[in-house]
């Protein structure tokens, strides 16, 4: 097997560099010097990107280091930077949110927990090989028929949501019930916010949600994908 | 060592820690020491980092970490973490490759117990 492998890889290799497979598309804008392999992001929908994403190569090939200015660069660099011995760490281009795929997932009848770590793993990014935890390389995930989000058990008069107005005795507490009836949206963000990563960054990626009430959502225009759900008891049995 | 060099070390400081040499110098000490601490933890958290991106990878193909790495250990592929995870990256196709002949080489447990499912709890919705 592994024979079998190695001797398939380097002509792998070879059509990778001729050209790039027309299963996958190439995004972003190209100001770093990679060598002639073209940056192919995975993900689970190809079709989408096919359809959504614009290329925009610079005039010149800058993976090879043109002969006047050899003099300035290693002998290692010449034919362009590392990325075999560096980890890679994404550029600014690597995460424009314009960029970003959009998801929509309906609320309708899934528990609301499974629910909420499907979706912050998508918006975290994590779903993602090429994941780093200090940047934003996740997506976006719109959540609609939010009041119809379910709990197992007794949760719904029994689970209490609490907060704090900060003076003495200020506690104020509400079952799930109420606040259903009160802020339905407010639920599911509560459980989302939960799951991400509390700091600058986790605050910017809750940015990243987008909760409706009914099966209504303004976001038509950046042609959201369903969101795929590999958790098989998300959805309430009756 | 004398002001100068702690002051040179003390760039990009917050406050007083980087113009006043008693607390620049207490400052500078620490960052010495989380300097010193942090050279062996990057190595540790650059390998966790590999392991992530290359459960990601996988993910999208059905395989976890664990079963796939069990897979390329019982094949003797001896590729490190840092090259699965650049691979998985940059050569998806490459990395579909090793991901197929882990799952030959190692399909899954089949002697996983699950736990008992629950008696089904009333949902209300």
């Amino acid at each position: 097997m592994a024979i079998l492998c190695s001797s398939s890889s380097p002509s792998m290799f070879a059509a990778q560099r001729a050209s790039p497979s027309p299963a996958f598309s190439t995004k972003g804008i190209f100001p770093t010097k990679f060598p002639g392999i073209s940056f192919v992001v995975t993900k689970p929908i190809a079709a989408v990107s096919n359809s959504r994403s614009f290329q925009v190569r610079c005039q010149k090939d800058l993976s090879v280091v043109p002969f006047d200015q050899r003099w300035m660069f290693e002998e290692s660099e010449a034919d362009g930077p590392d990325i075999w011995n560096k980890t890679w760490y994404p550029k600014a281009a690597d995460h424009v949110n314009t960029d970003k795929p959009w998801y929509i997932v309906d609320a309708n009848e899934k528990i609301l927990g499974r629910l909420a770590s499907t979706i912050a793993i998508y918006i975290r990014g994590k779903n993602l090989a090429t994941y780093t935890p200090s940047v934003d390389m996740g997506a976006f995930v719109i959540v609609v028929n939010a009041e119809k989000v379910a709990v197992s058990g007794k949760k719904r008069t029994q689970k209490l949501y609490r907060r704090h107005s900060g003076r003495p005795g200020g506690m104020k507490v509400e079952t799930f019930n109420q606040l259903q009836q009160r802020i339905p949206e407010r639920i599911i963000e509560h459980a989302v916010r939960g799951m991400l990563p509390k700091g600058r960054l986790g605050r910017a990626l809750f940015n990243h949600l987008k909760v409706y009430k009914g099966p209504e959502h303004p976001h038509q225009a950046q042609k959201p994908v369903d969101l795929p759900i590999r958790d098989k008891r998300i959805q309430k049995q009756t | 060592m004398n002001k100068a060099k702690v002051f040179k070390l003390a760039k990009g400081f917050r406050g007083r820690a980087k113009n006043c040499i008693r607390i620049a110098r207490e400052r500078v000490e620490k960052a010495l020491q989380y300097s010193y601490r942090d050279r062996r933890n990057k190595k540790r958290d650059m390998r966790s980092l590999w392991i992530q991106r290359i459960n990601a990878g996988t993910r999208i193909h059905s395989v976890n970490y664990g079963n796939f790495m069990h897979g390329l250990m019982k094949e003797n592929i001896q590729l490190n973490r840092k090259v699965l995870s650049e691979l998985s990256m940059h050569e998806p196709l490459s990395f579909k490759a090793l991901v197929d002949i882990s799952r030959n080489a190692f399909p899954g447990n089949k002697n996983v117990v699950h736990a008992p499912r629950k008696v089904s709890i009333p949902v209300d919705v």
